[in-house]
């Protein structure tokens, strides 16, 4: 079996918009992902959109978000000791 | 028809003939293409297949009909082109006769069939009939999608191990030779186009098929330069294709037969 890779899609509308996050995908490789996400969010006629595997995504200061819970081979001692991510926070 | 044509005003009825002949193909088989994938929009590997296999049949059946609009000019009537004709007047590639039996067949589809389908509007958009450039000119910009994603999965399956490896094998061994045909078709009509710049000679075709997609093929031991090319028996000359035609469930789709009766005038 081929096992898939999330990726996480983010795009803007004009130049100088900020980079936003509009969704994810499951595809096996990078390449089928960059054309999954151009026709899966084609809802806009995006300036640019970009594609990151969630696993490279590294959380700052959550431990219990989504990308923390997609990041195969991220190390998810270093936020619980470092970050002050609590539910008083919110 | 009350327009008058315009199309090749200065060509002769050989080529003119010849030339509607090339257009109506390439229309025919973007709709039926498009009527394969839309048979995926579910059931494919994933959604995410799915929704590119949709969009590709939006794709598909968007460029079919600017390629119909396109024969208005030649004095066809686009609406009796698109929803009154038989089955057996289509010019559709032969592979696309019959639905895509599994993903690797869609795979052989998308990378074959569509990839080769891409190099003849190419070689058009090359030639000497200036008014299709702006629309050729888009189309193959969509088409890019098609291929990324026809490539991808090619090279996922052709490298695999597993059983996607032989079932894309036998898929493209049964649409290559007809493709190659179709889309280069050695015969009169294909020479006259090509002798006076309307699209490419057919060896120069085959040589940019084989330039595409051999480093593809080359894991599964297959190579567009060992397919025999001569226009075999049976080769309909009016229609550019093999005998037979596109199923009649898939033409009755195409014309919208079921529900254009009930709700059209």
């Amino acid at each position: 079996m081929m096992e898939e890779i999330v990726f996480d899609v983010f795009a803007r509308k004009h130049r100088g918009d900020p980079l936003a996050h509009v969704g994810y995908l499951s595809a096996l490789d990078a390449e089928l992902a960059r054309v999954y996400a151009w026709k899966t969010y084609d809802e806009e006629s995006w300036f640019e959109m970009c594609i990151v595997p969630r696993s490279q995504i590294i959380p700052v200061n959550r431990t219990d978000g989504p990308f923390a819970r997609g990041g195969h081979g991220f190390d998810a001692s270093l936020p619980s000791s470092t970050g002050s991510s609590t539910e008083e926070d919110e | 028809m009350s327009d008058v044509p315009t199309g090749l005003p200065d060509a002769s009825p050989e080529v003119r003939s010849a030339f509607e002949r090339l257009l109506l193909g390439l229309a025919d088989t973007k709709r039926i293409l498009g009527i394969r994938y839309s048979d995926w929009l579910l059931g494919a590997p994933s959604i995410e297949a799915g929704i590119a296999a949709s969009s590709m049949a939006q794709d598909e059946w968007g460029h079919a009909r600017l390629l119909y609009a396109t024969l208005r000019d030649f004095g066809e009537d686009p609406e009796l082109l698109e929803h009154d004709r038989p089955a057996s007047e289509y010019a559709s590639w032969d592979p696309l006769d019959e639905p895509f039996a599994n993903w690797a067949s869609v795979t052989a589809g998308m990378t074959v069939v569509d990839g080769a389908l891409a190099l003849a509007l190419e070689a058009v958009l090359e030639g000497e009939y200036e008014p299709l450039r702006g629309r050729l000119e888009k189309m193959l910009g969509e088409e890019e999608f098609h291929r990324s994603l026809a490539h991808a999965w090619f090279n996922r399956l052709a490298r695999s191990q597993g059983e996607g490896r032989e079932r894309l094998r036998e898929a493209v061994e049964a649409v290559l030779p007809a493709t190659l045909r179709c889309m280069a078709p050695d015969d009169r009509s294909h020479r006259r186009l090509a002798e006076t710049g309307l699209t490419l000679p057919a060896a120069e075709l085959r040589t940019r098929l084989a330039r595409l997609l051999n480093p593809l093929l080359a894991p599964l031991d297959l190579s567009v330069s060992a397919v025999q090319t001569e226009v075999p028996e049976g080769w309909d000359g009016t229609r550019g294709r093999g005998p037979g035609h596109p199923a009649e469930e898939a033409v009755e789709r195409a014309r919208g037969d079921l529900n254009r009766a009930l709700f059209v005038e």
